[in-house]
């Protein structure tokens, strides 16, 4: 009889400590969930300020087994296309890294942001520390040095990029998971033909994305007195 | 990841104590007798391999598919305990030579920080179940291997000159930094 | 109040868990990379180890002793995973950083300690000013070991750069091994401050008796 009536007693402290477990999730479950969402629409925004939307593309999938594409995003400047977004995660030091590479159509890496790391404090973890930098008279952090990087440039770490100190297996897997993401997403725009659109400046000074010259125009629409900023690029290849 | 580098990475590289802090109330408490780290080391690999084998499926076919996963702490470290006390009702009745041997260990090993984070990151590393098992072993042989390191650098201290300010518990600890050091040069095994 | 106050400054530094009970480790070291951290996952601790004594020592009367162990880690695991969600919602980047750690704090030696020991047998105010005192005397100890190894080794205090720009960081303090080094440091320092707070205590009734006679 005593056994049982312990056995009740337990379940009971169960019951309500599950009870409350289960109020405080309902609580804050959304804002969990808010967060991913508002962290990746803020690292989107941070690779590509001009965009204003971000389609989600389904038929681009990594070519690298253990590396995963998460999720792709085509992203637009009003219908004007600026370029790729890959949430790409793939095998780092201290399990997965997910993280978002910005690739525009200059066939150059925009930018890249973590979205999930879990490597060591103090010297993996420097990927994401935004006062670790792999070149301190720059100012140059980790991922900072991809920026701009032409894709087909070589990647190799050590020589090519930087790598954090004493960190040099993350450096890799961050590298690696990069390049994958860089050069299936050029091999996706050639296949559709996405080229740069420029940016003119108008009369008032302003600048505005224009859609790339197409054989019937040749110029850019609305810029007979633009001077453009930055020079077509070359036809699908990279540099 | 494969099966070899987890191994490697878990055991040498990342070693569980002198690497990531974890499990050193026991990793000082008990490494004063070379016999007793031992035993330790074998029930503790004994039971994170079980606590792994248990804690793996209820995550992935019960708290995952019923969106109960924030329930994952409490689950587990009950699992670990209620699975702690069978072993130890088991070896007792059925096995009294292992017993002897690091029966007396368990209910130390219930708080033990090395088996819950093993569960844990099983989890966050998304490893299957073998990733698990085999992550499960490479992490215990770890803290085995590092029982009986400072067990063995313990006996020789008794018989060396330790300066005045760090005798007691400070020179262990100075000494745990300098088998840390020893161990960063395992980083060059994985390419 | 006087018996309150002695409960209270007992954790800070005599029986402080970290530095002389030597519990409670596993969390501590790893975290310490950086004063965020610290900071947070002292804060962390604390709340647990709080609303747990409160929680144990209301219901000591109603807790069998039979069963006392498991339900005093259904109370913790649960308190935990509040501080596990709650970070995850409202603080996602601190969560991140310090990864399994939060979910460690349920196996911490010294909640589950100070329960056992204290919060069972002891009525609300004392476990309050218990856990607020074992709280500060773990916090102190991650903030103290954190600044240092962060100031040394990064040449910045919870992010911000203090150090001039010529300073070269002392990669070994972010290591582990600098870890261990500096927290060896520290169980000295507190074994000399005990030593040192005896004898002045001692010297004092030595006074007092003398008077007395």
């Amino acid at each position: 009889m005593k056994k049982t009536k312990l056995g009740v007693i337990l379940m009971l402290y169960a019951s309500i400590a599950c009870a409350s477990l289960a109020i405080v999730y309902a609580f804050t479950k959304d804002s969990i969930e808010r967060q991913s969402e508002i962290q990746l629409q803020t690292s989107l925004k941070e690779i590509f300020p001009q965009a204003s939307t971000f389609e989600l593309v389904e038929d681009l999938t990594s070519p690298e087994p253990n590396i995963k594409f998460e999720a792709v995003y085509e992203v637009k400047s009003d219908a004007v296309p600026l370029g790729l977004a890959i949430k790409a995660s793939g095998p780092s030091y201290g399990g997965n890294a997910t993280l978002l590479v910005g690739i525009d159509l200059h066939r150059s890496i925009a930018g890249v942001r973590i979205v999930a790391l879990n490597d060591t404090p103090g010297l993996g973890m420097n990927a994401s520390n935004p006062t670790y930098y792999v070149d301190k008279v720059k100012k140059v952090t980790f991922l900072g040095q991809f920026e701009g990087k032409y894709i087909a440039d070589p990647f190799e770490v050590k020589k090519d990029v930087e790598a954090i100190t004493a960190a040099t297996i993350t450096s890799k897997s961050l590298a690696k998971i990069i390049k994958t993401a860089g050069d299936a997403a050029i091999a996706y725009m050639d296949q559709k033909v996405m080229m740069a659109s420029m940016e003119v400046e108008k009369p008032n000074g302003e600048t505005s994305i224009v859609a790339p010259p197409t054989a019937s125009t040749g110029f850019p629409i609305g810029s007979s007195e633009g001077k453009s900023k930055e020079k077509i690029p070359p036809q699908a290849g990279g540099k | 990841m494969d099966l070899g580098k987890i191994l490697l990475l878990s055991m040498l590289v990342n070693n569980i104590v002198v690497m990531r802090f974890i499990a050193l109330c026991s990793y000082i408490g008990m490494t004063s007798d070379l016999g007793q780290s031992m035993g330790m080391g074998y029930a503790v690999t004994f039971v994170t391999v079980l606590a792994t084998a248990a804690t793996w499926p209820i995550y992935h076919y019960i708290l995952l598919p019923l969106d109960l996963a924030f329930l994952q702490i409490l689950v587990f470290i009950l699992v670990i305990a209620s699975l702690v006390q069978l072993v130890e009702f088991y070896l007792k009745k059925n096995i009294p030579g292992l017993y002897a041997a690091m029966g007396i260990y368990l209910p130390l090993i219930t708080t033990n920080c090395a088996i819950c984070a093993v569960t844990f990151e099983n989890i966050t590393n998304n490893y299957n179940f073998i990733q698990s098992i085999v992550y499960a072993i490479g992490v215990s042989l770890g803290y085995l291997l590092a029982m009986i390191l400072l067990a063995g650098i313990r006996d020789r201290m008794k018989t060396s000159p330790v300066p005045k300010f760090l005798q007691g518990t400070p020179i262990l600890f100075m000494a745990t930094s300098l088998i840390g050091i020893a161990f960063m040069g395992f980083a060059g095994l994985i390419k | 109040m006087k018996k309150l106050y002695s409960i209270f400054k007992q954790g800070i530094i005599f029986d402080n868990p970290l530095l002389m009970l030597m519990i409670g480790l596993c969390s501590a070291i790893a975290v310490t990379t950086n004063v965020s951290n610290g900071i947070g996952m002292g804060l962390a601790m604390t709340f647990v180890l709080l609303f747990s004594e409160i929680i144990i020592s209301l219901f000591r009367k109603l807790i069998p002793s039979m069963i006392r162990i498991p339900i005093f880690i259904i109370v913790i695991a649960a308190f935990t995973t509040i501080v596990d969600l709650v970070m995850k919602a409202y603080f996602p980047d601190l969560s991140k950083s310090m990864g399994v750690f939060i979910p460690l704090i349920v196996v911490n030696c010294i909640i589950m300690g100070r329960v056992e020991a204290f919060a069972s047998k002891q009525d609300l105010l004392s476990v309050i000013a218990d856990a607020l005192g074992m709280g500060l005397g773990y916090t102190w100890v991650l903030v103290g070991l954190a600044a240092i190894r962060e100031l040394l080794g990064n040449g910045t205090f919870a992010g911000i750069q203090v150090m001039p720009a010529s300073y070269e960081p002392i990669l070994f303090f972010i290591l582990p091994p600098g870890g261990f080094f500096v927290f060896s440091l520290f169980i000295s320092l507190n074994i000399w401050l005990k030593k040192k707070m005896e004898a002045a205590a001692r010297r004092k009734e030595l006074v007092s008796k003398k008077e007395a006679a």
